[in-house]
């Protein structure tokens, strides 16, 4: 775990840390990644990766249509918007 | 130097569900901006995805298609990036285990088929629609979009220029809509896909460096831009330069393609399995309706109309191209009793049309009850051959009742044989100079008269009866 | 006539009496909302909604199961139309346009919601320190952590102002300030209660459960909060017990299993103490103590910090500044929007556990770290399956110790290991209860029991038997704050 690592992960996680800052999380990181790769001591051969501890099946819907119209509620709720859309400073592709 | 172009394309197939992947607003087109959004498609936090399991029955239709594992027990991953289109922050797709495994399509290029195998076909949502020039400075997003089924289908990179790629994405598009998954509705995106384009030497195995071109929505650019592309790289790699691995943008305005430069090429996606939802399963009693509710495939009523109505395979092709021309053949041709006239009338002057006008039939104003009756009409001598190719035409304009034009503009076929040989005795009266050349062994004349009497009828005369009568007069 | 400190059992008794109108009971609530203001264990009031509510239920009688029961909620739940915030600035000033399942469940079944609790920051933490709306202080000393994250639900119940609260549990944010304040909580079996509309931390960890001051209470409030959700398909389908019906079963010959490979000589001797004090108590009830070894056991936590971040790094994704919750001023372009929006939207426990799980997740780093963790995740689960196989039920403390000083403890690694005892219980899926079990220096002190899947009856009926015979639960903190 390096600045340039927390650099990027930083960019990835679309955070920003002030160059104070930055020493110290830096340091917390390497710390945790120390202390998780303990899990290394293990053995896994062989063991399928527990994702969800259900270890059930999806319950799925069926194709109607339930949801109502609720536009001008989520608008209304988002920083910035007006009668239609969402807004965001100009993106150029 | 001899160079070689190898091509895989990503088709993004928009499955024709009535609602979203994983939310119960509608995915119809065209509607207000953010009318079509629930709670889940803004990312809201707290609400969850629930999977639509008709899109997974769409998914597999696909798969049975084209001949391709099932996997029965699939599973979603999180594709992580940031983008305002993107409400929830990560695209839910499947990464490890998609629905559809390695399957294969065949394509038609100048007569010739090629097997092109399918790697994978995987069920994702879409994003939202983000409009860039409406506002002043900013750009503003629509979330109706957001959560809609998409089928991504990936090929193998083994199609080789631009003509078979484009071959690829009609086979594609013909076969989802045959299969009832997609509405193929290229104007509204129903379909677009992303080319991977790489240029190596003929005598090298390892594949060049690749360049994707993102988000085609029509056979025309699929081929312009491919072909562009391969220029654009052979020309780098006989400078000595090298292709970059990027994204590239078609612009069909200017006919070119360019680096998008974003920084989502060198985004590091982070997938990992979708804690929000559980494996989907399907059961084999599932899987065995899906396989009886197969329709007829496009191969399949190709070689059926062969076999049953005794057509060229050119004309099969033809009629089996789409589920809507097939179906106009099928039904004509057991209204009419006369499937070869049908086929003849669908393959030659309609599908001339079609292509004058680059339509496809279900676009085109010809009802199935029209051309029943346009056949009819000349099966039962109302009118003749030309006059009915006149009528099509003006059918094709205007959608009006072939009957009540046929009324309307007295094209009636003159069945009298007594009025024919009425106008046939005119003729020759009127073109003594011709009667004497033919009677001194110009036998090619004889179709002047023919056509002066089909002129005085206005082409209403039955053929057949005008060679007939002035056999008899000229003697 | 006091509330405080009173019993959902006993509250509806004095509403069904008519000791007590509904809306003089919440009116109190109140009261005691403001005079222990400086627990500050609130973030939001719904003041006029419940008292509203109250007026209507002292209009109408009701036959609802909790009719008029004042609740405190976890501010991680969203409430439709009432301020959430997941103790983040970034949705500070987030207005939810639905509810959750779990607040309708309790909402229909007669309850009266007072407010949102204050918590750790999306649940992070295991001190209530990391909350933008500031620290929680714990009942039982001014300075004292309440534990995390449900720190302004256990802190509330604790001070008697609420007979019951709802808390979220990823790796013992129920029972880790249940313990610390001297209260009752309980974590069920992952899917017994429905994640719709909790804002999710780590989706394949996070679980729904009550606070409350009695055993029985939990039962009565599980009653009431499980249900079949067919808006969250990980929740489970399995049928819903009548979780109060068997709590006075008697528990002789229960098999209870101390797990070997916790060494609790490294704990505080009077900690081990109350533990061994407990053990004996239940063996005087007829319980058989078993050694279980559970040998994966000691990876648990660092599992839970690699499986944790990884999830919440993505689930956190969507708090950009687009759709809802706080933008920053004037961005200058869509980057400067999301990284001003995200930095100083979060605090620095959220923020390290964002990198953290963006680390673990990153190309060349998956397997090491996130596949590796799911994999000791399953051997984890493995070592619980077989130690069921020879017990009922496996104890430990709830945590290492009482309640520490707030600000005493900056390691964050040594915050991590607060969980000690309770991240098993997550990772593997299982209910976990904890109760109050003794004091140490007049701090609280819980005791974990942990069932097998779908065991939370057992588990109820074994707690409640304690507490039928002991009386740690009914003590009440001598509060120094006043307003």
């Amino acid at each position: 775990m390096d600045k340039e690592t927390v650099a990027t992960i930083s960019y990835l996680a679309r955070l920003r840390f002030d160059e104070d800052n930055k020493e110290k999380i830096t340091k917390d990181l390497e710390n945790i990644i120390e202390f998780v790769d303990q899990l290394e001591s293990a053995d896994t051969s062989d063991i399928e990766p527990l994702a969800n501890p259900l270890e059930k099946t999806a319950k799925t819907r069926s194709d109607e249509i339930t949801a109502e119209n609720r536009k001008e509620t989520f608008l209304e709720n988002a920083p910035d918007s007006n009668e239609d859309y969402f807004l965001v400073p100009r993106v150029v592709e | 130097m001899s160079w070689e172009t190898v091509i895989g394309l990503e088709v993004h197939v928009q499955l024709s569900t009535k609602t979203k992947l994983f939310s119960g607003a509608s995915t119809g087109f065209g509607a207000e901006p953010n009318t079509q959004v629930d709670l889940v498609d803004l990312g809201l936090p707290g609400a969850l995805p629930v999977v639509n399991k008709e899109a997974f029955y769409k998914a597999i239709r696909f798969g049975l298609a084209t001949k391709a594992e099932i996997n029965q027990v699939s599973m979603f991953d999180r594709k992580n990036y940031f983008y305002p289109d993107l409400p929830k922050g990560y695209q839910i797709t499947q990464m490890e285990k998609p629905i559809v495994g390695m399957g294969s399509i065949t394509i038609d290029v100048d007569g010739k088929e090629k097997l092109i195998n399918i790697t994978r076909a995987h069920l994702e949502e879409d994003a939202g629609k983000s409009i860039h020039d409406l506002f002043d400075g900013e750009t503003g997003v629509d979330l109706n979009r957001a959560g809609t089924p998409l089928l991504e289908i990936v090929s193998e990179p083994e199609i080789s220029n631009a003509k078979e790629a484009v071959a690829y994405f009609k086979a594609i598009h013909q076969l989802v809509t045959f299969l009832d998954i997609c509405d193929g509705n290229m104007a509204q995106g129903s379909m677009r896909c992303d080319v991977n384009v790489s240029i190596k030497k003929a005598e090298d195995k390892e594949l060049g460096t690749r360049a994707e071109i993102k988000n085609i929505n029509s056979f025309k650019f699929i081929e312009k831009a491919i072909n562009f592309e391969i220029a654009r790289q052979i020309k780098l790699l006989e400078k000595g330069e090298s292709v970059v691995q990027e994204t590239r943008l078609y612009d069909s305005i200017k006919n070119e393609t360019r680096s998008m430069r974003s920084k989502e090429a060198a985004n590091d996606y982070r997938y990992f399995p979708e804690p929000d939802l559980l494996p989907v399963v399907i059961l084999d009693k599932e899987l065995e309706e899906i396989i009886e509710g197969l329709p007829e495939l496009p191969k399949e009523k190709e070689k059926r109309f062969i076999d049953e109505h005794n057509l060229e395979v050119s004309e099969a092709r033809i009629l089996s191209s789409s589920k809507a021309m097939a179906e106009l053949f099928e039904k004509a041709s057991e209204k009419t009793k006369d499937s070869n006239l049908v086929a003849k009338w669908l393959v030659g002057d309609i599908s001339a049309l079609l292509n004058k006008d680059n339509i496809s039939i279900e676009e085109s104003k010809l009802s199935l009850e029209n051309f029943v009756k346009l056949i009819e009409r000349i099966t039962d001598n109302t009118i003749s051959g030309k006059i009915a190719k006149s009528l099509l035409e003006d059918v094709w304009e205007t959608g009006n009742d072939v009957d009540n034009l046929i009324q309307e503009k007295g094209l009636v076929q003159i069945q009298d044989e007594s009025v024919l040989e009425e106008i046939a005795t005119k003729v020759i009266q009127s073109n003594e100079d011709q009667v004497a050349a033919y009677k001194s062994g110009k036998d090619r004349i004889f179709g002047f008269f023919v056509g002066q009497v089909m002129k005085e009828t206005q082409g209403k005369a039955n053929p057949k009866s005008v060679n007939d009568i002035l056999k008899k007069l000229l003697g | 006539m006091s509330i405080q400190f009173k019993t959902i059992k006993e509250l509806s008794l004095m509403l069904e009496k008519k000791d007590i109108s509904n809306h003089e009971l919440i009116e109190e609530t109140f009261n005691l909302v403001e005079k222990y203001d400086k627990l500050n264990a609130f973030i939001t009031l719904n003041k006029e909604k419940a008292l509203e509510k109250a007026k209507a239920l002292d209009n109408k009688s009701s036959d609802l199961a909790l009719s008029g029961i004042p609740i405190a909620q976890k501010d991680l739940f969203v409430t439709k139309n009432l301020r959430t915030t997941c103790g983040s600035n970034i949705l500070s000033n987030f207005i939810p346009p639905y509810s959750a399942t779990v607040i309708e469940n309790l909402e229909s079944s007669g309850c009266i919601s007072i407010g949102k609790t204050n918590m750790d920051e999306f649940a992070m933490g295991s001190s209530n320190e990391t909350s933008f709306f500031g620290k929680v202080n714990n009942p039982w000393g001014a300075n004292l952590v309440p534990g995390g994250s449900s720190g302004g639900s256990a802190a509330a119940v604790a001070a008697g102002i609420v007979p019951a609260a709802t808390g979220t549990d990823t790796g013992g944010s129920i029972r880790q300030p249940a313990s610390l304040c001297g209260i009752t909580g309980i974590k069920p079996t992952y899917g017994r209660i429905s994640r719709w509309g909790m804002i999710a931390f780590a989706s394949s960890l996070d679980q729904a459960g009550p606070m409350a001051r009695t055993v029985e209470d939990c039962a009565i409030l599980m009653n009431q909060m499980c249900s079949h959700d067919s808006k969250d398909t990980t929740s489970l389908d399995e049928a819903i017990p009548d979780f109060t019906k068997n709590l006075d079963k008697e528990i002789k010959g229960k098999k209870i299993g101390i797990v070997k490979e916790f060494d609790l000589s490294k704990l505080d001797k009077n900690v081990v103490k109350v533990f061994e004090e407990s053990k004996k108590h239940y063996e005087s009830l007829g319980v058989e103590f078993i050694e279980v070894s559970l040998p994966n056991i000691s990876l648990s936590v660092p599992t839970y910090y690699v499986v944790a971040p990884a999830e919440c790094s993505s689930n956190l994704s969507r708090f950009d500044g687009v759709k809802y919750g706080k933008r920053c001023e004037n961005p200058k372009d869509l980057e400067d929007l999301y990284i001003r929006s995200r930095s100083e939207g979060f605090g620095d426990e959220v923020k390290r556990r964002i990198l953290i799980g963006a680390y673990v997740l990153s190309a060349g780093f998956y397997d090491a770290y996130y596949k590796k963790a799911q994999q000791v995740r399953r051997l984890i689960k493995n070592d619980f399956d077989d130690a069921f196989k020879k017990v009922d039920l496996i104890m430990t403390p709830t945590t290492r110790g009482p309640a520490f000083e707030a600000g005493s403890m900056s390691d964050p690694i040594e915050m991590y290991l607060e969980d000690l005892f309770t991240v098993p219980a997550n990772l593997a899926g299982l209910p976990g209860i904890s109760i109050p079990s003794g004091y140490v220096d007049n701090k609280p002190l819980g005791l974990q029991l942990i069932g097998n899947s779908l065991q939370e009856e057992q588990l109820l009926n074994v707690a409640h038997n304690f507490q039928k015979t002991t009386d740690w639960h009914l003590k009440t903190p001598d509060m120094e704050i006043k307003s």
